[in-house]
């Protein structure tokens, strides 16, 4: 019954001679059903696809050098989205929010993940109910988490800053009511939201490093410090450069964190380019140029992601 | 074999429900009946009770149209309508949230003409009416009108012994507040509580000296901010960041006590009274007028219509127009009034039956407050006032967290309407 057992082998002699046509048309015939067959297995999956991603994409690609305001027919633009951007100190603000946010929240994402999921590597008592605590978050509704934040944020009343005063620092951040600090609040939590799932993902890592490694590095003489170094760090690499593939992505795309804890307020402060999307495209019907600042996005993501796969290529050599 | 073909044919039907499901709406309309069925978008139909108490009554009077209400979440409507509008969508009528909304859908020629309903309407007992008019055509009408009135808590007034807010100015407003202002901490109390919009500061400043925010120019804000920020600095109102950061309900802080006075639109009333029916709060409460920058002169606040428009797709436009006529008219006015929503139509009858619901303070302060004289809209309003509302509100933060002076912040709005909403 499987389809590969039914497809002629490439190359193969057969369809050679008149003897053989009859088994050729019956073949063809297989063939046929057969990739039938596999398309109606993708088919019911693939036409969700099409309709709500693929198609979207490539509108969103033609848009980009289109003006259009979702009722009017649109019109040819040529490049002058693209230009106006260069001139958008919106465009450029929103961008470096993004990669500032990218580099707070992917390399502390990963290092507290990985910290975690060593301290909870261990067979302890009660260890299953740490794991369950850490990954909570990331299960937790997003909203409830900013909001939650955000009220622990509270520059006067909040109990981080009552804390700060606690310990004697006196003038404490103002948070998500600076424009300086607005930025790191927001990354500090996603990345206690964000940092369970990883850390599960390290877990898994981790336990997948045969024990005859650490055993032989021990024979070896090597300290903790050693072991971490020469046996953990290299055995994970594929783990955390899926991990790092993973969190870049997702910095890139951050929007409903943003939305719901600072409106990408105060002022701009935390403006990113996916909030700029919505804002120029739903909000405010240009449509054109945020399918152009969307393109850019994409295409930041799609190099990003590309030097991440050649250097884990080179790695691997 | 057999079960292969039927695995194919499962997953093609599959794929063509799916395609189907996405191809367009159930068809409704004039059935064989004679009847006509409306289909109007709403938002949070079962929280917003004025929408059916306007349908059943329309409907009792018009009994062969039957109406339909398309449910939108309430956070979503503008964004929800803008998407529906743009795939073609039939919904015969549309609500028009506010002024910056109905902008954009007159701007795209989304709503069918209806200066024919707006001139066969009473225009001296709708003032909102002028609001729809776009260079002499109408494109929706209004059925209620909300104001910005000052509510105030009565108890804390007597208390402090300081007199009814009857006809204050802001700069009286400002001492009164520091007069009610009491306690510290988790049990203090404000003097008053300005709500997080930038309407709150900039609205008031630009209904009250007739301002446009087309014009970038906006130095006439300063008086304005420098007041509301000598509030917050003195602990007279609650601190913006802190506001915005807990998502402070205006109608918790006046409802609880925890504000003497609240600048608020005339939508808080309804949820008050009903409140103040379930119990769960016991307030005190009146209303008066909207603190004026100028004593002795018009009483002058800002606010703005909600009203139906009708799709340029409708498919019952005769009908929906029979409704517009309806809601805006008095007997709309009745239906939307007995459930302590403000009509857009005024008259005396509508006054009364207005103050005659159960809760309602009978104070002629009060009455006072509930008529004033002008009514502005309360932010920027045509083609582009989405984008100048959004930068307006971006600076509008900065000001009030001071990461900003008052001057900067005003500096960098003018410049930014300039370069990025006017190009100039």
């Amino acid at each position: 019954m499987t389809t590969t057992a039914e497809r002629p082998a490439r190359g193969g002699s057969v369809g050679k001679g008149a003897p053989a046509r009859n088994g050729a048309t019956q073949s063809k015939r297989m063939r046929r059903k057969a990739i039938l067959v596999g398309w109606s297995f993708i088919l019911p999956n693939f036409v969700g696809f099409a309709l709500f991603t693929l198609i979207p994409v490539i509108a969103a690609l033609v848009l980009a050098f289109m003006n259009w305001d979702s009722y009017n027919a649109p019109t040819w633009a040529g490049v002058g989205n693209f230009t106006r951007m260069l001139g958008d100190e919106n465009f450029w603000i929103a961008l470096q929010n993004t990669f500032l946010y990218a580099l707070g929240h992917v390399p502390l994402t990963l290092a507290i993940a990985l910290g975690l999921a060593l301290l909870l590597n261990q067979k302890l008592r009660g260890i299953a109910f740490f794991r369950v605590a850490i990954f909570f978050p990331y299960i937790t509704s997003l909203v409830a988490v900013a909001i939650v934040w955000n009220m622990l944020f509270n520059p006067t009343t909040g109990p981080v800053n009552q804390f700060l005063h606690l310990i004697g620092i006196a003038d404490a951040p103002g948070w998500t009511a600076s424009t300086t600090w607005a930025l790191p609040a927001v990354i500090i939590t996603s990345v206690w939201r964000d940092m369970g799932y990883y850390m599960v993902l390290y877990l898994a890592g981790l336990q997948a490093i045969p024990q005859e490694y650490y055993e032989a590095a021990e024979m070896d003489g090597a300290g903790r410090w050693h072991k971490f170094w020469n046996v953990t760090v290299p055995c994970l690499r594929p783990t955390t450069f899926f991990v790092l593939v993973m969190l870049s992505v997702s910095s890139f795309k951050v929007f409903d964190l943003i939305i719901v804890m600072t409106q990408g307020g105060p002022g701009r402060a935390t403006t990113v380019l996916s909030q700029l999307i919505y804002q120029d495209g739903i909000v405010q019907g240009q449509f054109g140029y945020s399918s152009a600042i969307s393109l850019v996005l994409f295409l930041i993501v799609l190099v990003i992601t590309v030097f991440q796969f050649k250097l884990q290529q080179r790695r691997e050599r | 074999m057999r079960f292969k073909r039927t695995i194919v044919a499962a997953s093609l039907a599959t794929a063509a429900v799916m395609l189907a499901g996405c191809a367009g709406s159930p068809s409704t309309g004039g059935n064989a009946d004679g009847k006509t069925t409306l289909r109007v978008s709403v938002w949070n139909y079962d929280q917003t009770p004025e929408f059916k108490a306007l349908f059943t009554a329309f409907e009792k009077a018009n009994p062969n149209i039957t109406i339909q209400p398309v449910d939108i979440l309430a956070a979503n409507y503008e964004d929800k309508v803008t998407t529906m509008l743009s795939g073609g969508d039939t919904t015969d009528i549309i609500t028009v949230k506010n002024l910056t909304d109905y902008a954009g859908y007159a701007d795209k020629k989304q709503f069918l003409d209806v200066s024919s309903i707006a001139k066969s309407l009473p225009a001296d007992k709708i003032p909102a009416l002028k609001d729809y008019d776009v260079k002499g055509t109408t494109y929706a009408t209004p059925y209620r009108q909300d104001f910005s009135v000052l509510y105030y808590n009565k108890t804390m007034f007597t208390d402090a012994g300081v007199a009814d807010p009857a006809n204050l100015t802001w700069d009286e407003f400002a001492a009164d507040a520091k007069k009610l202002t009491k306690g510290s901490g988790g049990s203090k109390v404000y003097g008053a509580y300005i709500h997080t919009w930038n309407s709150m500061v900039q609205g008031y400043a630009a209904a009250q000296q007739d301002k446009s925010y087309d014009k970038p120019d906006y130095s006439w804000m300063k008086d304005q901010y420098n007041l509301t920020l000598g509030l917050q600095k003195s602990g007279d109102i609650m601190d913006w960041a802190t506001a915005n950061s807990q998502q402070t309900s205006y109608q918790t802080m006046f409802e609880t006590g925890k504000a003497a006075m609240v600048p608020m639109g005339t939508w808080l009333i309804a949820p008050l009274l009903a409140d103040e029916k379930k119990g769960t709060t016991k307030v005190d409460w009146g209303i008066a007028p909207i603190p004026q920058i100028t004593s002795g002169g018009d009483i002058t606040t800002m606010g703005g219509p909600t009203g139906f428009g009708i799709n340029k797709n409708a498919k019952n436009p005769d009908a929906a127009k029979k409704f517009l006529k309806f809601a805006a008219g008095e007997q709309g006015a009745k239906a939307v009034a007995s459930i302590g929503i403000v009509p857009a139509y005024h008259s005396d009858a509508i006054t009364s039956q207005y103050f005659a619901l159960e809760g309602m303070p009978q104070d002629a302060t009060s009455k006072k407050a509930f008529n004033p004289d002008v009514i502005r809209p309360d932010g920027p309003t045509g083609t582009n006032g989405a984008a100048i509302g959004n930068i307006l509100n971006q600076e509008h933060q900065l000001i009030m967290t001071g990461s900003k002076s008052v001057d900067d912040g005003i500096a960098e709005m003018q410049k930014r309407v300039k370069t990025e909403v006017l190009h100039q």
